[in-house]
């Protein structure tokens, strides 16, 4: 009895097994995509266009929903390309997504009462589940940042490392709010594949909430998004580095699996 | 000390009725049997014993605790091994991948002689693997860890006759070494050949709890039997018996003496005859529901039932004591 480990362990260390695959897939996907961008990168700033000054013709609220400050830059040119929609919106949603099917997709599949006929509290399933993720997100801000330095000195630029590696330290808890996010949804919805679109649709729905506020009286509003707290332009155009932020995203995480806690323990397992 | 006791256990899904006011106790070492057709509620009251639902109202102790406290439910599961109708495994992993989890939460002292027993490959992806040996990955992840109370719900769907077998004495040995068992099925067979006492479940209702001797012996036998000569439905029309159907065979349910039957059949060439118990359905239609007409339905009718029936249970159901 003394040599098993901790329930949540488990449940975290089984469910991070299950997704080794899928998550060595994802991570190759992406850095595939951030190297085909890179590609694009030489005969862009060679072309002679003003790129610079065909974002600025952009309408504000645009270029506050990507992040735009600058393009021509090879760290702009990342920043928009790759950092505001695949690392903010793309990667953020598909871990909101995935999340969102955890709880709900046991409970439903009656996975969950072979779980919780052992001795396990319902606090350890919902930590479990949640730190099940953990790797994933861990291992995508490992790997991205040396295959985006790789990729941009294959392209024959140079960028500062501590930028970069700044950009994915920052992202970290900003992906585990997302993960909280689905968490959350999955001990709210007991449908599998509602909790995983109502997870991608909140963090979409307040995605596009701060980025239309922002440019109006309202924009601390705003602060309600987790993508309000994460900004990858401001850390590698710039070099501004949002501690707040971060605290802040750690905190709402913290709370949203707490959340998720107190109401997976009154929940009927209605398999 | 009960190893469950239920008391005016009752839950409902918002206003429809899972179970409603079931009392019982399963005692120290018991076999005691929830029958009932699908949806009667035997499900839903493993699953509130279990802590899975939280009663609408009453209560219950597991192994002595008291199961609507998560933390006392959490201690009781220590001991309680737990085999769901239909196992929720997840098909892309392996069944040894699983059942190592499943070991990690809850322990497996034998896991392998389990394993070994059923023929197991382990190796195998469970969503790969028949419906048989899903419920084998199911069942060594509910016996591995030696519990001293057994919940049962529809253990032996998908088994074949011989794994059955094999089940029933697994069944039977563990209750020898001091656990008790709680088992659920719609197969009135399976409940007589396992089972000390046996509750019966209807609408959600606890109807009736007696013993596995007292119920086989009311639930007749099912007949059927193929002869050559053209067969009036009147000479069929006897005490005794049931839901009489008279076509190509004559099938029936028979719950008087089987030297009666005998001499009714003896008055024809019987070409082909198959004897099995009762399926519930018809033994609750005969006796549960009350209004079906029937000489053994109420009354003197039964005590010639009993006798006859009853030594035929010693039989087949003497190897489950």
């Amino acid at each position: 009895m003394s040599d098993r480990p901790a329930p949540w362990l488990a449940i975290a260390r089984y469910d991070a097994t299950g997704r080794a695959r899928g998550s060595l897939v994802v991570t190759g996907l992406l850095s595939a995509f951030l190297l085909l961008f890179l590609a694009f990168f030489p005969s862009l700033s060679t072309a002679g266009i003003d790129l610079d000054a065909y974002v600025e013709a952009f309408p504000p609220a645009f270029r506050e929903a990507f992040g735009i400050i600058a393009i021509s830059s090879i760290e702009g040119f990342l920043a928009v390309e790759f950092y505001q929609f695949a690392w903010l919106l793309l990667v953020g949603l598909y871990l909101a997504y995935l999340a969102g099917g955890t709880i709900a997709g046991d409970v439903a599949s009656g996975r969950m009462d072979l779980t919780l006929s052992a001795p396990v509290a319902r606090r350890d399933v919902v930590i479990g589940r949640f730190l099940g993720l953990v790797p994933l997100v861990a291992l995508l801000n490992v790997v991205l940042p040396v295959v985006a330095y790789v990729g941009v000195l294959a392209v024959g630029e140079t960028i500062a490392v501590e930028r970069l590696v700044a950009v994915h330290a920052l992202a970290v808890p900003y992906h585990l709010t997302c993960v909280a996010v689905g968490i959350a949804v999955s001990t709210l919805v007991s449908r599998p594949g509602i909790a995983q679109r109502v997870a991608l649709g909140a963090l979409f729905a307040l995605f596009m909430f701060e980025s239309v506020v922002a440019s109006t009286d309202y924009a601390e509003a705003g602060d309600l998004s987790p993508t309000a707290h994460y900004d990858p332009s401001a850390v590698l155009v710039l070099g501004e580095y949002d501690l707040t932020g971060a605290a802040v995203l750690l905190a709402a995480t913290a709370v949203l699996v707490a959340l998720a806690v107190v109401r997976f323990r009154r929940a009927d397992l209605s398999g | 000390m009960p190893a469950i006791e239920c008391r005016n256990l009752s839950k409902y899904y918002g206003d429809v009725r899972g179970i409603e006011d079931v009392s019982f106790a399963v005692e120290d070492g018991e076999v005691f049997g929830f029958l009932g057709p699908n949806g009667a509620g035997k499900t839903t009251a493993i699953r509130t014993l279990l802590g899975f639902l939280s009663p609408t109202s009453g209560g219950a102790t597991l192994l002595g605790r008291d199961a609507t406290d998560p933390v006392e439910s959490r201690r009781a599961r220590e001991r309680i091994g737990y085999l769901p109708g239909d196992p929720g495994l997840d098909r892309d992993r392996t069944a040894a991948a699983f059942l190592d989890h499943q070991a990690a939460l809850r322990g497996e002292s034998s896991r392998d002689e389990l394993v070994g027993r059923f023929g197991l490959d382990e190796s195998r992806r469970i969503g790969d693997l028949s419906r048989g040996n899903r419920q084998k990955v199911a069942l060594v992840a509910a016996f591995m860890h030696h519990p001293d109370l057994l919940l049962l719900d529809e253990p032996t769907s998908g088994l074949d006759p011989l794994l059955q077998e094999e089940f029933a004495a697994l069944v039977r040995e563990r209750v020898e070494d001091g656990a008790s068992v709680l088992l659920s099925s719609h197969v009135l067979g399976e409940v007589a050949a396992l089972c000390d006492r046996v509750g019966v479940l209807r609408e959600g209702h606890l109807v009736a709890v007696e013993s596995v001797s007292d119920l086989r012996s009311r639930g007749g036998k099912q007949i059927r039997v193929r002869v050559a000569e053209e067969v009036d439905r009147a000479d069929f029309e006897v005490r005794g018996i049931m839901n009489l159907r008279v076509g190509e065979t004559v099938s029936f349910t028979w719950t008087g003496e089987y030297d009666a039957l005998i001499d009714l059949l003896s008055r024809y060439t019987v070409l082909d005859l198959d004897v099995v118990d009762a399926p519930l359905e018809e033994a609750f239609m005969t006796f549960y529901d009350g209004d079906v007409p029937g000489p053994t339905g109420s009354g003197s009718g039964g005590t010639s039932g009993p006798d006859a029936a009853g030594s035929g249970a010693v039989d087949s159901g003497g190897e489950g004591r």
